[in-house]
Formats: C-alpha cells, sequence, structure tokens
C-alpha cells in the first residue's frame, strides 16, 4: 500500500530551509504523572495512537519543488531522556520519524519537529497519549470531544487540513519592521540547553495580572521587556545607540477563525517598547504589551498577516523554483525576518482536561527550543493551579532568567525554581 | 528554601541558586531528587557526503567517457584534453571542497587559480598561442591576489566591510585597466578601448562604500537595503 503523504502547511514550509547541521526548530511537551511510566505500555499506547494522528508519524522527504511529510514505516520507540530537553533533531532522525516519544522516571515527554505541528497540537497528541497509557494501565476511561479523541475513528480532513489557506486576507501586511535588540551571550558547546522552571501559584499570577487590569500573558511579557531593557541599558549606557526590544509572541489562531488542526496554525506578533524615549515601568510596559497585543491578535489583523505567507506560494515562479532555491530563499526571509522579532513568549495557557485525567497528572510542561538567532526563548502552561514558566537558553549565562524571576517576586509573585543542572555543575 | 539574592524558592538540595550561582547553605538539607537523567545524547557527527560522492562518480564516468571517445575516435587526445581539463576544474572548484566538513578558502581559493593557470597554459601549449606569459599568467596571477586577499580580509577583520569592500572594488577597476594593457602588449589591441569605463564603474562603486563607512547612517541604510 502507497505511503499516505502530506503538503507541508503554510508555516512549515520554512523550519525545514532553516534548519542547519546543529539547530532545528524543535518544541516539547510533556505531563508527568503520580506514578512510575511503564514504558513498555507506554509504547502500546504510541502505536495505538498512530491511526488517529497520521500527521505525527511522519518522516521528513525532499520533492524536487517541495518538502513533504510522509507516513514513517520505522516504529516509533519510546525512548529513555536525556540530561536536556530537546537535543539536536538530525537530518538523518528527520528522514525516520519526526516525533520522538521520552519517557523518564513518572514523565512522558513528546519533542515535534515543528514543521508536524505547533504547540496547541502537540499538547493535543500528549493528552491523548497520555489518556491512552491511562486507560490501557488502570482501564481510565474518558468521553470523546475536546481534546480527548475517540482513536477508533478516522481523523477527519478538518484535523489536517491547512487552515491557512482558507483564511488569508485578499491584500497581504506588509512584513517591515524595526528590528530588535538582541541578546548575547557564549554559547555551551555540543549544544547543551539549560532549562529553568519558574513555578508561580496560577491564582496568584492571575490576579497580579488583574490588578494591572492586563493579561498574563502580558504581564510576562512586560517582565520580561523590563529585564531586556534593563540588560541593554548596561550594555549600551548612550541611549542614542539602543535599539527596540521585541518580545515575540505566538498567537493561536484556531480561536479567532474556528478551526480544529492540528497542524500548524498561529503566527507571531513581535510587541516592542523603544527606549530611545526614556524608562518604562513594569506597570507601563505590561499595559502597551496588553494593548498592541489587543490590536494585534484580530481575525482581520492576523488575516493580513497569514496574507503575507500564502501570497507568495501562489506565485508560479516561485512554485516552479526547485526546492534548493526556494530554500536560500526563505533562509534570506527568516534570516531577515529573525533580526526584526525579540525572545519568544509562548504561552499555552490552562490545560483544560477532564477531571479524572487532571488528577492523575502531576504537572505539565511546555518548552520551545532556542532560535537559530537568538538564545533564549520562553513557553509558558497551566496545570492544575500552577502556572510553569520554562526558559529555555544555549549560552552560559543566565542574567535574563535571574532579572526575569526577580522581577516577578518583587511584583509580588513568589516563584519556585528548578532546573536541569546538575549537582557537580552548582559547584563549578 | 529561597535564595537570599533573587529571592526565589529553590528545590531543596541544590547547593547554589540556578538564577545568580549564590551559594546555599542548608547543613540539614536532604539530597536534592533530580528531575533530569544524566544520559546525555550522542554526538551527531553528522556530515553528508552524498553531493560529493555523486559528483566525483559523475566526473569520473565522464572522463572516462570522453578519453574512451577520444581515443576511438582519434586515437589521441582531441577536443577530449579541454573537456577533461574543465571537469578536471569543475570537481577542484565545486567537489572537492565538499569532501571537507570546513574546506579553507585560504587554501581552495589559491588552489583554484592555479589550476585555472594550468589549464591555460595547456590549451597555450596546445593552440601554440603565445600569450600565456604575457596574459594568462600576470591576470591570473593578480586574480588570485584580489581574491584571496578578499576572503581573508573578511573573515579575519572584523567591522571593516565597508572599507575591504570598498577598496576590492576600486582594486578591480585597476585590474579591469590591467587587462587591457596585458591584452594590448599581448594581441596588440587598442589602449583605453573599454577599461576606462569598467573602471569607472567599479571605482565609483568602491568609493562609494568607503564613503559609506565613514557615515554610519548610509551605512545601516545599506545594510538594510541590500542584507544577504
Amino acid at each position: 500500500m502507497a505511503r499516505r503523504w502530506f503538503r507541508l502547511d503554510t508555516a512549515a514550509l520554512i523550519f525545514p530551509a532553516i534548519a542547519r547541521r546543529d539547530w532545528c526548530n524543535v518544541f516539547r511537551v510533556s505531563a508527568t504523572l503520580r506514578e512510575p511510566v511503564d514504558t513498555a505500555l507506554l509504547q502500546r499506547a504510541v502505536d495505538d495512537t498512530k491511526a488517529r494522528f497520521p500527521t505525527f508519524f511522519v518522516r521528513l522527504r525532499k520533492g524536487f519543488f517541495w518538502y513533504y511529510l510522509e507516513e514513517s514505516r520505522e516504529p516509533l520507540r519510546v525512548r529513555q531522556d536525556y540530561a536536556y530537553p530537546l537535543t539536536y533533531m538530525s537530518s538523518r532522525e528527520l528522514k525516520r520519524n519526526c516525533m520522538r516519544v521520552l519517557v523518564y522516571e513518572n514523565r512522558i515527554a513528546v519533542e515535534c519537529f515543528h514543521a508536524l505541528t505547533d504547540g496547541r497540537g502537540g499538547i493535543t497528541y500528549l493528552t491523548n497519549l497520555v489518556a491512552r497509557y491511562l486507560a490501557l494501565k488502570d482501564g481510565l476511561s474518558l468521553p470523546a470531544g475536546d481534546p480527548i479523541r475517540d482513536l477508533r475513528e478516522k481523523p477527519p480532513a478538518e484535523e489536517l487540513e491547512d487552515s491557512f489557506l482558507k483564511n488569508a486576507a485578499e491584500v497581504a501586511m506588509s512584513r517591515r519592521e524595526e528590528a530588535s535588540w538582541r541578546l548575547r551571550g557564549t554559547r555551551e558547546p555540543r549544544g547543551y540547553r539549560h532549562l529553568i522552571t519558574g513555578i508561580a501559584e496560577a491564582e496568584v499570577l492571575r490576579n497580579r495580572a488583574r490588578e494591572m487590569g492586563v493579561s498574563v500573558t502580558s504581564l510576562l511579557a512586560g517582565t520580561l521587556a523590563l529585564s531586556i531593557l534593563e540588560m541593554q541599558a548596561e550594555a549600551r549606557p548612550n541611549r542614542k545607540r539602543r535599539r527596540p526590544v521585541k518580545i515575540t509572541i505566538p498567537v493561536d489562531l484556531r480561536r479567532l477563525y474556528g478551526s480544529r488542526t492540528l497542524r500548524n496554525f498561529s503566527l507571531v506578533l513581535n510587541l516592542g517598547v523603544d527606549p530611545r524615549y526614556g524608562d518604562y515601568t513594569l506597570e507601563e510596559l505590561c499595559r502597551s504589551m496588553e494593548h498592541q497585543l489587543r490590536a494585534g491578535a484580530t481575525p482581520q489583523n492576523m488575516a493580513g498577516m497569514i496574507a503575507a505567507n500564502v501570497q507568495p506560494q501562489q506565485v508560479l515562479a516561485l512554485r516552479l523554483a526547485p526546492v534548493w532555491i526556494k530554500n536560500a530563499v526563505m533562509d534570506l526571509v527568516y534570516r531577515r525576518s529573525g533580526e526584526m522579532g525579540g525572545i519568544n513568549l509562548s504561552n499555552l495557557g490552562l490545560l483544560k482536561l477532564p477531571a479524572e485525567l487532571d488528577a492523575r497528572l502531576e504537572r505539565a510542561e511546555f518548552v520551545i527550543g532556542p532560535q537559530r538567532t537568538y538564545p533564549n526563548n520562553c513557553s509558558v502552561i497551566s496545570q492544575g493551579g500552577r502556572t510553569y514558566i520554562n526558559m529555555i537558553r544555549n549560552i552560559r549565562e543566565s542574567e535574563l532568567e535571574r532579572r526575569f524571576f526577580s522581577h516577578l517576586v518583587e511584583a509580588g509573585i513568589p516563584i519556585a525554581i528548578e532546573s536541569n543542572r546538575r549537582m557537580d555543575e552548582c559547584t563549578a | 528554601m529561597y535564595c537570599v539574592k533573587c529571592g526565589v524558592r529553590l528545590q531543596e538540595g541544590v547547593e547554589s541558586c540556578p538564577l545568580c550561582q549564590t551559594p546555599v547553605w542548608n547543613p540539614d538539607a536532604l539530597q536534592a531528587k533530580h528531575a533530569w537523567p544524566d544520559q546525555l545524547p550522542e554526538q551527531h557527527n553528522e556530515r553528508d557526503l552524498s553531493g560529493a560522492v555523486g559528483f566525483t562518480v559523475l566526473s569520473v564516468v565522464a572522463a572516462a567517457a570522453i578519453l574512451v571517445v577520444n581515443f576511438v575516435l582519434y586515437g589521441y587526445l582531441d577536443w577530449g584534453g579541454y573537456v577533461l581539463g574543465g571537469i578536471g576544474l569543475f570537481y577542484l572548484m565545486a567537489v572537492l571542497p565538499r569532501w571537507f566538513r570546513h574546506p579553507r578558502g585560504e587554501v581552495f581559493i589559491p588552489l583554484s587559480h592555479v589550476a585555472v593557470g594550468l589549464f591555460l597554459l595547456y590549451v597555450n601549449g596546445k593552440t601554440g598561442g603565445n600569450w600565456f606569459l604575457s596574459f594568462a599568467f600576470p591576470l591570473v596571477g593578480i586574480s588570485c591576489l584580489l581574491s584571496t586577499g578578499l576572503f581573508c580580509l573578511l573573515k579575519y577583520v572584523k567591522g571593516a566591510k565597508p572599507y575591504i569592500l570598498g577598496g576590492y572594488l576600486v582594486a578591480v577597476g585597476g585590474f579591469s585597466m590591467l587587462t587591457e594593457f596585458f591584452e594590448h602588449i599581448t594581441f596588440g589591441t587598442r589602449m583605453f578601448h573599454w577599461s576606462i569605463y569598467t573602471a569607472g564603474c567599479f571605482g565609483a562603486a568602491g568609493l562609494f562604500l568607503l564613503t559609506a563607512g565613514f557615515i554610519p547612517r548610509l551605512r545601516v541604510a545599506l545594510r538594510k537595503y541590500f542584507f544577504f
């Protein structure tokens, strides 16, 4: 039987093109249970989900004109987790499977190449995998709905569609904007990733945001901006030489357009402040972020941004160009647009699960990898009354994390810190 | 257990704050239970040599086919010599660097020029021309110096791109005049027939870049519009 294959969705087109020998765009979602994970049962659960989630069990292939995803016949084996998240996914690995399922003690983690799906799609798959695992282990039976799917039914076409194509405006929005100031640091050798998790009580965080009249995302974006502004002020005392500081916020478009796709369907907004015109307080920054987020994340605005991605694909001359030419062009576009944005702050929000499943989880986490051109990234998810703020970096210096979490503590939000650093490194 | 500097709560048993590295003193603390395993991933030593292998096989097959055809048709190496030379040049410039993890421009640029020089020497000998020493050799030599110099300056001298590129363009303008000069003394053509225009264009572009080096705003504007 012929292997099933899928075109890359509009957002995914860029990810194979910008992958490098030591970097590709990968993210991770994980769930920690209250008891150790049985690897053999988890393997059965993974196998059981394959038919229902075909776009996750694929490998990356290169055609003459485009990359595409092809059903993988290589079994997806559950593996042991590593000392740090999001280890490099090599092109050889991508040619076999674009997803990993990892296990460590009580934790089940799924790491996905971004061309498959975005964070929302990833967390939907993980939820179903954990539900299936618990069904096999303890007979946990959950009604099908959202996010739990009936594994016996065929995946509906709307879950496999490229929703960008349906929702593009007629006129594309300009991508031009001023470049952001960029953090730099000493690169860790061999691709090591530091992960620092700040854990806050979700209620406390929400209340503090409400007091400021902003959302949790805006509060965190404002705090990140304040930390980066301070670092820039130290690095560039001359105010005239400073550059805007931007926080890149992915916006889940499913809610805006009522889509149920499990492919990529999010776009980023670059929210920025310009330090050349004066200093900002935390409250001012949070309000500015909130204002920009509300103004930017509208269906009309997003449709214009979608059109900017979709329209180049429809130019006949570009469609006919071989994949290596497209790669070069997309790499140029990425280098330019990558310069515009700053640190990513990806907030998946509250993980809504059926009560029976929620009670079985100790915690859930979401981690996005560092970008190619930016060493730090931040991702957030709330579950079980706690908010997990994951800050990942591929450089030694933890200055941004120190300032960011200290500002949150000063703002009246107690934070507990965990890291993947080993004990022997602590004393080094 | 809290960090006295950052004010964040720390995991039980950690020896220092992960944020600010301030040591934690807590003699009663138990060894921390770590949330991450010790296992490090295997180091990927991945290199895609399929292109290098493919082109090598293709070059060898093409060279062998040309040799066979030449000897079958003429019994000696006729036009095949030029084609073989061309294949050799292509291999040296485009395929050979692919075998190396970090091909060094400082080595491959002069090497390519030497190969081009040898190829031209062969053509000169084969056609009975008398232009190698007075025309091809000096031009290939100067081109080698200019290209290698540009590469090394761009690689090793940071923050001087407009000056380097500006100087290079001016030098290319001069190179075009030299080309016409060598053409004149070798083939007896008219002097200052065409090179004055190319030298003018390259020189003007070079001087513009050199000027841009001194004006930061112009430099930024150029970077914005001609990024690569």
